[in-house]
């Protein structure tokens, strides 16, 4: 990601729970409401969108994550190259999807912060700010949520057991990470 | 405070939501041959029932999508959730 400053510079350790952001990750919003345009993705990518709610599904590279019916974030699994704001994904999306008029692909590599969490009290955080019921979705691998924390709209991965990302808006997430830095010293 | 089942996203906590007000109001075809009256009387009146009302609800912090609520406004019993476009159920 060219010129691209980071907005949380510190990593949080607290009472076995590890926060801090990793970047620069591709995030792409893909919206499409044909069954073309489901397929035309899977072709491109080589990876199918969930289409049950709540879901996600992984390739070697990339992540496919549900936000709504018609609506999917794809992100990349590893951190991708500093020095240039093109993307592979992005230019073949926008060739075999945008161009056909089968569906709308937007960069928000810029617009959202992927925390990654670890450890054994990720939920006891989320609790502390969060009306959603986060009982079946810590055991359940590859689950997605959106829903707000501390009053913030987030989106919530669970990539494996203690083992979660979370993707909040740029302009908000310093002051989440200063929540989630307060509430984890509390828990 | 109240749990909503959007059709899309399961169960999720009241305060996801917004309230989009009455459901099923539709828009005069011509509202140029409509008087003031009736032009407000579209635009600005609605029942406000004490009781089993249709409601439109959007679920602003999740999957941001309309859908249609029947709640008892005097108790906030939720009575049926359906979507855009579906026939409302009869109470």
């Amino acid at each position: 990601m060219l010129n691209y400053s980071q907005t949380l510079t510190e990593q949080i350790s607290v009472q076995d729970l590890q926060m801090k952001e990793v970047k620069p990750i591709m995030k792409l919003i893909v919206r499409g409401k044909k069954r073309e345009f489901i397929s035309a993705v899977g072709k491109s990518l080589n990876i199918l969108l969930p289409t049950e709610s709540n879901t996600s599904t992984q390739s070697d590279k990339l992540t496919a994550v549900w936000l709504s019916p018609d609506e999917w974030m794809i992100y990349s699994n590893e951190p991708v190259d500093e020095n240039t704001n093109n993307y592979e994904t992005e230019e073949l999306l926008n060739n075999n999807i945008s161009k056909l008029n089968l569906g709308a692909i937007t960069d928000v590599t810029d617009q959202f912060v992927m925390i990654n969490l670890k450890g054994n009290k990720i939920y006891e955080l989320f609790q502390a700010g969060s009306p959603f019921n986060f009982n079946n979705f810590q055991n359940k691998k590859g689950a997605v949520t959106q829903t707000i924390l501390n009053k913030i709209d987030i989106i919530v991965h669970n990539q494996d057991k203690n083992l979660v990302n979370l993707f909040v808006r740029r302009s908000f997430s310093q002051h989440l990470f200063s929540w989630m830095n307060d509430a984890a010293s509390r828990l | 405070m109240f749990i909503i089942n959007c059709p899309f996203c399961g169960e999720r906590d009241q305060s996801e939501f917004k309230a989009g007000g009455e459901a099923h109001i539709i828009r005069p075809k011509q509202p140029t041959e409509l008087s003031d009256d009736e032009w407000a009387e579209y635009l600005f009146m609605r029942k406000n029932i004490k009781g089993v009302q249709f409601e439109r609800w959007n679920h602003i912090h999740g999957c941001r999508k309309w859908f249609n609520v029947v709640r008892n406004t005097s108790n906030d019993e939720i009575k049926a959730v359906y979507k855009m476009g579906e026939k409302p159920p009869s109470y």
